[in-house]
């Protein structure tokens, strides 16, 4: 079951991040949300959106996004389980920024 | 309640509040001026017959609704359909089945709603008089109707714009006056 689910979306201006954010918090599985702008144009916009719950399931989150207007772009991360595992810094991260 | 949710909802992405205000306004006051521009006229002319100014009138006030609903509807969806196309091309998606889609087609129907039903009402309410009153006394009432609705709109207008509501009603009367006056001017040349 999913915790938390980050997406990288691309809207249109209207339905706003706010009636977004309303229509995905009242999804079954679904307990908070939170939507970020990071990038606007002329006509659309590209939004963080952060989902935490119980159990959300990815395709009604899809669906709903769709059924919005919206389109994920990617999905940039993903925590599954009884318990959320953050993410760990690893000497990795860093040769790969290098 | 759903249903009314629904509405507000279309009515928010789709921007329209603006429009049909605009769209109202200026179609309940060409229903308003027209009525009392045939009640006027019916009564320059002399000898005014009742059933000639109700014909007279509901038949310009079906005219006027059916060209606004036909005219508005087609024009909005023409409108409408162009900016959705643009939007789609932006995000590389079909966006018909989406609530972008469904509140553009509400806007197109409501516009045309809007656009046919606000003059026919406002036309509609100025001659209800002579439905009930002798010929006489219904000329008086329904220019008195026509004025103040005249009136009404333009209070409208100025709390819209937040500004002097009894200015602007004052605004949208003098309009009507002014036909008022001109038509009974064409009587004294005559």
């Amino acid at each position: 079951m999913i915790r938390r689910l980050v997406l990288d979306v691309l809207k249109p201006h209207n339905p706003s991040i706010v009636d977004l954010s309303k229509e995905l918090s009242e999804l079954d599985g679904v307990e908070g949300v939170n939507i970020i702008t990071y990038e606007i144009d002329q006509k659309v916009e590209n939004v963080k959106i952060i989902l935490g719950g119980s159990n959300i399931d990815f395709e009604t989150v899809k669906k709903k996004l769709e059924s919005l207007g919206a389109v994920i772009h990617s999905v940039d991360e993903v925590a599954a389980g009884t318990r959320i595992v953050e993410e760990v810094g690893t000497p990795q991260d860093k040769s790969a920024r290098l | 309640m759903r249903f009314l949710e629904k509405i507000r909802d279309y009515t928010r992405i789709s921007g329209f509040a603006p429009i049909g205000r605009r769209y109202f306004i200026k179609n309940a006051f060409d229903g308003a001026m027209t009525s009392l521009g045939i009640v006027v006229g019916a009564y320059v002319a002399g000898d005014p017959n009742p059933f000639f100014i109700i014909s007279a009138g509901l038949g310009a006030s079906l005219a006027m609704g059916l060209s606004g609903l036909v005219g508005a509807y087609v024009t909005e969806e023409a409108e409408r359909t162009r900016e959705l196309e643009s939007l789609e091309r932006s995000m590389l998606k079909d966006l018909d089945k989406s609530v972008i889609g469904r509140a553009s087609r509400f806007a197109s129907l409501w516009a045309g709603m809007v656009d046919g039903l606000s003059p026919a009402l406002a036309a509609v309410g100025c001659l209800a008089p002579f439905f009930l009153f002798p010929i006489t006394f219904a000329i008086q009432l329904s220019i008195v109707i026509a004025l103040f609705v005249l009136f009404l709109l333009g209070v409208f207008l100025g709390k819209v714009s937040s500004r002097n509501v009894f200015l602007h009603g004052m605004k949208l009367l003098c309009v009507g006056l002014i036909l008022t006056f001109i038509l009974l001017a064409v009587k004294t040349i005559y």
